[in-house]
């Protein structure tokens, strides 16, 4: 059977008609206008979320995440610099733990001495560097030997 | 019991590796010649009595003015070189955490260990303290021996586990259940 030439040639015409007129309807519509007259919040009340997850396989989902790649990527080091040690062993059972494990008196003993020496120290420090008049320049000089303590950034 | 409070975190945590201040190593260094002189008089009196166990005569080290010289000597000299060389700390040191390492930072050598007690004997007697000067005014906290020897003295002490111990003991979990225990008898500072 061959193909009616008339019927032919009509959808050609509506063909090349509809793709002449879509893009002037589509220019002409304002879609941020449009969007202002959605209500969205209706439209997100409408969803029922626990339907679509309940659609989801989650379990497959898990097994296509790469948790090692997602490890790999994070800063354990600057995690655990945000943690608050003093605070996490004032308010939890680790520092009974430190206590028990490592209180006795001579270590109390040794801790206050070492403390109040190297308080003694930075005291002597100032006032013998005051005396000959060279008072804060000791705040530029090294904290300590290069192979253990960084270098101070000239500020 | 008292309890001590806990010092500034700035007097202790991160002060490792950091140069030792003049108090800790004059008082170190007490406690070092405490310590010597304590083992060297034991050692005199072990060797009178097995003298006069051996002779039958009573005999006192002490009479030879120059044999107790040479021997003092040489005692305080083994014991500051070995323990330098060994641990790069003394007794009083370790008692203080300190320890003697090279300028850069790195544990120091049986030469330069040699060179320290040498040099500390010269900078006690030969300029009668004068070179410990530099543990005040010099920026790296270095006395004369030090210098002689290519060494500094750090903080060795792990002044953060202190910290915690600190903590620990004056607001941990022990602490508060005591003070609920009983009220009246608190050592609480606060």
């Amino acid at each position: 059977m061959t193909p009616n030439p008339i019927g032919l040639k009509v959808e050609q015409l509506a063909q090349a008609l509809a793709e002449r007129i879509v893009p002037l309807i589509v220019d002409a519509i304002d879609i941020d206008a449009l969007l202002d007259k959605v209500d969205v919040e209706k439209i997100i009340e409408r969803v029922d979320v626990d339907k679509i997850v309940e659609r989801v396989d989650v379990e497959k989902i898990i097994d296509r995440v790469d948790v090692q790649k997602i490890i790999d990527r994070v800063d354990i080091n600057a995690i655990v610099d945000k943690v608050d040690i003093d605070s996490l062993v004032e308010h939890t059972e680790l520092g009974s733990i430190i206590a028990r494990s490592t209180t006795g008196v001579l270590t109390e003993v040794l801790d206050v001495v070492r403390a109040q020496g190297v308080g003694l120290d930075d005291f002597v420090l100032r006032w013998g560097n005051r005396l000959i008049l060279r008072g804060r320049r000791t705040a530029t000089w090294p904290d300590g030997p290069p192979l253990l303590v960084e270098p101070k950034v000239a500020s | 019991m008292t309890t001590v409070p806990v010092p500034s975190a700035e007097l202790t945590v991160g002060r490792q590796g950091h140069y030792a201040g003049a108090v800790s190593r004059l008082v170190a260094f007490a406690a070092d010649v405490g310590a010597s002189w304590g083992v060297y008089t034991l050692g005199v009196l072990l060797v009178n009595a097995a003298l006069k166990l051996v002779t039958g005569h009573s005999y006192s080290f002490g009479q030879d003015k120059l044999l107790s010289f040479v021997t003092l000597t040489i005692w305080e000299f083994l014991y500051f070189a070995y323990q330098w060389a060994v641990s790069g700390k003394t007794l009083g040191m370790a008692i203080l955490g300190l320890q003697v390492v090279t300028r850069q930072g790195a544990p120091i050598a049986g030469r330069q260990a040699v060179l320290r007690t040498l040099g500390l004997g010269f900078t006690l007697f030969f300029t009668l303290g004068i070179g410990f000067l530099g543990i005040v005014y010099q920026r790296e906290r270095r006395a004369l021996n030090d210098f002689i020897a290519g060494t500094a003295v750090v903080y060795d002490w792990d002044a953060r586990a202190a910290r915690l111990r600190w903590i620990a003991r004056k607001e941990g979990p022990l602490r508060r259940g005591a003070d609920h225990a009983t009220p009246a008898a608190s050592t609480h500072p606060d």
